[in-house]
């Protein structure tokens, strides 16, 4: 039996972590972006989550931020990590410096300190981008019926681009989206790519293209492929992107 | 102050939320929606392993119907579930998953041809027929006759979810985010709506509606150890408590789940033992074939949880710095397994573990997972005491699941209480009670009720931390109310919550921030969760029997002569330290299946007196129908289809039929 | 549109080394190359409008692509805030690469376009003696030598981007061709680098020799035999 790392890892030295965090409260009128230092001694095993957790239990009551699964799967807490998009969750603080700086993610309206709205960006994303399949009658299936076949490898394709868990990573992670606030973002295009790869979907390429065949859409990324860097579900974005490109492409000649 | 009306106010946003309001909305009523996150963080994406639904397309779920599914189902909950409940979800299952197939949910497909499995830790070479290429396949789950876990890879509530928000907002349903309901206005004996607390603004608002209905899922954050999402700390049930008219049913009932890793609790699907894993203790040892021979690792998750806490407790846990565990080995499913159907088990490990289980063995230990009580209804979903109140999913005990509640069979319930109770709701609002006349008197009684409640919060000038007494709350309730419990330890709980519960009052908030304002929301929920906890060790005391999850080591048989009934709680007098319980029994005469042995775990149980004589006349109804007419059978024993909505009764359709 | 403008350009500027680099292999290979932009090797007389038309070509393709990148940079203020606070913060190597693009794209837009117009005015003026002079009594090496870096990186850069933009086909191959093309970018940027900068030399070095006798055009000697058409 191989011994895991939690036996085999020798107790180090416990680490004080300074951790820095962007601070803004927008319902208060006084209140102006700033960085406030917090610090915490690190715990084995500890992420983010548990260090958050521990400074607003015992040091600052009114500091806010998005958890709730905490394994990684919802995408509520992405934030800025030392800069770079990732989720705060499952990130273990052994892993990062001394100096921790924590920052919401830019490109969200702001709720506050690191809690961001992207629950609003996603609902207008789908929204437009109507992101769901579409079909005649879809209100008249008949759920007694035997379901309609699919190809094993075509399911597991649909589920690989379904993995996507609207963290907003990418987003934050593309200077595109940060620069033009239409832009739909992998998160978008990668829905799109998702959706046009279901056969129960019965929309066109040309009703595709009425969505995204634009600069706001698929012709407004510059391929920077922060998205793909970035992405925490190691969604394969570039792939998707280069695809809807060459698509949409074809269907605007 | 602003007032919202709508017809059909939905408190939750997952799965079973999100089904209610689209039933509601395509039957023409206006609906809200209201979520503590955004609609697809809710926790039912959390679900990884399946949904239970009797489809019988692969080779492991070859001939399996709902009877057997119903089967197991009662059988799992120890007869602590209202059987024709668990009639109308095992009939409607194979319906719900078809149709959230048909609006875009990618479940994984047979494949046909051979292929290599594991099976009691051995490589087995199966094939899948023919005639089920490309329809719906399913893996093994705990308490199951047949393989019926319908999957997404390992992130099959995450696809769900994904697909029922993207049809709600294809159908248009407002989702108002970040809102919380922290109390319901009553009129009496009839729910109007809620008071609603803007979770990013700090205002608050109210929401009069003819029907309101409750799917905030689990309370499992009353315990420290957990699988369950911070958020569910089970408010819906909470305030539907408060206005002493709802009634929570089974508190008590409270399913711990075999595979937490260790030590964050983190969930790891069931599905890694169904596809083949095994448990191993400290030693290495494969224990779980010593206690339960009949279904090893694949038991129900009560009995597996049991007998790991009783393995670890002789001492052959593994140990770590943090305790003693067991281990999930899943290494022999092999890498290409575990990369394409247990992924996100993988990434788990990977990044809270930094474990790789193709190679290595996962820590677990059971954990806190699923609250089987909540707001109890009846069939319809319907409060029976609080008119206009309905609930779903996990929040609510219309009471499938009775003390223990199957591997897979929650999603399922999700998705089948949301297509019923939506028409129910619809039903309701068509009808003459569902007029609601409501004054704005009472209205603004209510929310000034509810402003003073947050004011004198704010206002407090005692010296308690909220943060320190939900840590003694959580404690509490983990050492005291856990897997084993025992009349003393019972009672010390009690006591701790009282005693908190008197301390709670004396919160004092160290921030004045303005907004949100997340201490405040951790006070106000802090109390209402000490309830919850309350009615989960009251009842658990006052329960002198052993049942499914509920297992009294001062009582370890299950006693159907005394116990065979479901618990109520109601809190009618705000200033009391404990529940009014009361108790609802389950009729024998009526059941499809009497109560027996389960056919894994104790084999002891104290028998009622009507079991053996419901089994004659059983013996007697069906001599004279047909083997083959198993409809015709089941109709004969208890009649359940005028229960569902109209446009669900039909019988399900599977490949094998005809043959 | 952006991306095919930027292909052609960068094809060209490939190209166009390739040309001018015909100077290390002698006086005699590079007039050969300018007749034959000039139509000699068709017409049997030098017309150099041929160049000033080609240039034109290529200023235009330029401008072009410069109005089309233009709509991609921030333009406004909350914008150009967004993006570099963007910058600062992630490090990230594509991102940052986009950046030097944009800057090379901006200076190159006076650079090429100085280059350009100087060829459309003067297109006679192109040969081993005429270029060499400019070079280095007139001082044109500056120019070049900017050019020569600034448009290397941005076409290499360039196409690094095209290729991830349009080519990526499974998952399987797209960090792999990510990494190759990234390394073939690099690759090529070095070679032009080298090419140019030993042309660039050369031509110093030619015109610092005839630095005396600017103006003077070379014509060659003994390698008449090269010139077919004459």
């Amino acid at each position: 039996m191989k011994p895991t790392p939690m036996q085999t890892i020798p107790l180090k030295q416990s680490r004080t972590l300074r951790i820095e965090i962007l601070r803004h409260n927008p319902a208060d009128p006084d209140s102006h972006p700033h960085l406030q230092v917090f610090e915490i001694e690190e715990a084995e095993t500890m992420t983010l989550f548990i260090a958050l957790t521990e400074i607003r239990q015992t040091q600052d009551a009114s500091l806010q931020f998005d958890f709730v699964c905490r394994a990684g799967i919802c995408g509520s807490c992405g934030m800025l990590i030392n800069g770079r998009p990732g989720l705060a969750c499952r990130t273990l603080t052994r892993e990062l410096p001394d100096t921790i700086r924590l920052a919401p993610l830019p490109g969200f309206e702001l709720i506050g300190d690191l809690s961001v709205n992207t629950g609003k960006w996603m609902r207008g994303m789908s929204e437009r981008l109507e992101t769901w399949v579409h079909r005649e009658n879809i209100e008249a299936i008949d759920i007694d019926a035997v379901e309609q076949r699919m190809a094993p490898e075509l399911a597991e394709q649909l589920y690989e681009l379904e993995r996507c868990i609207e963290c907003g990573c990418c987003i934050a992670a593309c200077g595109t989206a940060q620069m033009h606030e239409d832009f739909v973002g992998a998160a978008g295009l990668n829905q799109i790519a998702r959706f046009r790869l279901d056969p129960r979907d019965t929309r066109s390429d040309a009703d595709y293209y009425e969505l995204v065949g634009d600069e706001s859409g698929v012709f407004g990324c510059m391929t920077l492929l922060g998205c793909e860097d970035y992405c925490p579900k190691n969604l394969p974005l570039a792939v998707q992107l280069a695809f809807l490109r060459r698509k949409m492409a074809r269907q605007g000649l | 102050m602003q007032i919202i009306y709508t017809d059909v106010l939905v408190v939750g946003g997952g799965l079973a939320g999100q089904r209610v309001a689209i039933g509601a909305r395509r039957r023409g009523l206006d609906t809200i929606v209201l979520s503590l996150v955004p609609a697809k963080r809710s926790h039912s994406s959390a679900a990884q392993g399946g949904m239970q639904a009797s489809l019988g397309n692969c080779l492991g779920g070859a001939g399996d119907n709902e009877d057997i599914h119903f089967a197991d189902t009662v059988r799992g909950s120890d007869w602590g579930a209202d059987q024709a409940v668990v009639r109308m979800f095992a009939h409607t299952a194979p319906k719900a998953i078809r149709e959230l197939t048909a609006w875009g949910v990618p479940f994984n497909r047979v494949a046909s041809g051979e292929r290599t499995i594991s099976v009691d830790g051995e490589s087995k070479v199966i094939s899948e027929p023919d005639e089920s290429h490309g329809l719906i396949t399913a893996r093994n789950f705990g308490g199951t006759a047949k393989w019926r876990a319908c999957y997404v890879s390992d992130g099959t509530g995450h696809a769900m979810l994904y697909t029922m928000s993207n049809r709600a907002i294809a159908e248009k349903i407002p989702v108002h985010e970040r809102m919380e309901a922290v109390a319901l206005i009553c009129d009496g004996p009839r729910c109007c709506g809620a008071i609603v607390r803007n979770l990013m603004s700090g205002e608050l608002l109210a929401y009069v509606a003819k029907a309101t209905c409750i799917a905030t899922g689990g309370y499992g954050r009353i315990y420290r150890v957990s699988t369950n999402a911070v958020i569910n700390e089970g408010i819906g049930a909470a305030i539907a408590l408060q206005t002493g008219v709802a009634t929570l049913g089974n508190m008590e009932a409270v399913q711990f789940h075999p595979t937490g890793i260790f030590p964050a609790g983190i969930l790891v699907t069931e599905g890694c033992r169904g596809d083949g894993g095994l448990l191993l203790d400290g030693a290495g040892h494969r224990f779980m074939p010593d206690y339960e021979p009949e279904q090893r690792e694949l038991a129900s998750r009560d009995v597996v949880s049991r007998r790991m806490e009783e393995h670890i407790a002789a001492g052959h846990g593994a140990q770590s710095r943090f305790g003693e565990h067991l281990w999930l080995d899943i290494r022999l499913l092999g890498e290409a397994h575990i990369a394409s159907k247990l992924r996100e088990v993988k990434e788990i490990c990977q990044y809270f573990l930094g474990v790789d289980p193709a190679q290595e063995l996962i820590p677990v230990r059971p954990a806190q997972h699923y609250s089987m009580g909540g707001i109890r209804t009846d069939h319809n979903g319907h409060s029976q005491t609080l008119t206009g109140l309905f609930a779903a999913g996990e929040a609510a005990c219309w009471d499938m699941h009775g003390f223990n509640r199957l591997g897979g069979n929650s999603v399922a319930e999700t998705v089948v209480a949301g297509m019923i109770v939506g028409e129910s709701i619809a039903d309701f609002c068509a009808s003459d009670a569902g007029a609601l006349t409501v004054s704005t008197t009472l209205v603004q009684e209510s929310l000034r009720r509810e402003e003073g409640r947050l004011q004198a919060i704010a206002n407090s000038t005692g010296d308690e931390s909220v943060y320190e007494l939900t840590g003694l709350m959580q404690d509490t309730m983990t050492r005291n109310v856990g897997i084993f419990r025992e009349g003393e330890k019972l009672q010390e709980a009690v006591a701790d919550l009282r005693s908190l519960q008197q301390r709670a009052a004396a919160i004092r908030l160290r921030s004045t921030a303005r907004g949100a304002s997340p201490e405040l929301v951790a006070t106000y929920r802090l109390r209402h969760m000490l309830r919850l906890a309350q009615c989960t060790a009251y009842g658990a005391l006052q329960r002198t029997e052993s049942r499914g999850a509920h297992f009294r080591a001062d009582f370890p048989r299950r006693d159907d002569s005394q116990w065979l009934k479901r618990t109520l709680a109601r809190w009618p007098d705000p200033d009391a330290d404990t529940p009014e319980l009361s108790y609802e029994a389950l009729d024998i005469a009526r059941m499809e299946i009497p109560p027996g042995w389960r056919g894994y775990g104790e084999r002891d149980y104290i028998a009622h007196a009507d079991s053996a004589r419901r089994q004659q006349q059983i013996d007697a109804l069906l001599a004279d129908v047909p083997e083959t007419d198993r409809a015709a059978r089941q109709q004969a024993l208890m009649p359940f289809r005028h229960l569902l909505p109209a446009h669900l009764r039909a019988d399900n359709q599977r490949v094998g039929d005809g043959q | 549109m952006q991306g095919l403008s930027g292909l052609l350009l960068v094809l060209f500027v490939w190209a166009h080394m390739f040309f001018e680099s015909s100077i290390l292999l002698g006086k005699d290979a590079m007039l050969w190359v300018t007749h034959m932009f000039e139509g000699v090797h068709v017409f049997g007389e030098p017309y150099p409008q041929l160049v000033s038309a080609a240039a034109l070509v290529v200023f235009l393709l330029l401008a072009l692509h410069a109005g089309l990148a233009l709509r991609r940079l921030p333009a406004r203020a909350r914008e150009y805030r967004a993006i570099h606070t963007h910058l600062r913060s992630i490090h990230h190597a594509d991102t940052t690469v986009w950046y030097v693009q944009v800057v090379t794209g901006f200076a190159l837009f006076f650079l090429a376009s100085a280059h350009l117009i100087q060829v459309m005015l003067q297109p006679d003026a192109i040969g081993p003696y005429a270029s060499s002079d400019r070079i280095w009594s007139g001082r044109f090496w500056i120019l070049y030598a900017l050019l020569l870096i600034t448009v290397h990186v941005h076409a290499g850069a360039g196409f690094y981007r095209l290729v991830m933009k349009w080519g990526p086909l499974t998952a399987a191959n797209a960090a792999a061709l990510r990494r190759r093309t990234r390394t073939l970018a690099i690759f090529i940027v070095g070679f032009f680098l080298l090419l140019g900068g030993a042309s660039l030399a050369t031509y110093m070095k030619i015109g610092y020799e005839h630095r005396a006798l600017v103006g003077e055009r070379y014509v060659p000697g003994s390698h008449a035999d090269l010139n077919g058409g004459e």
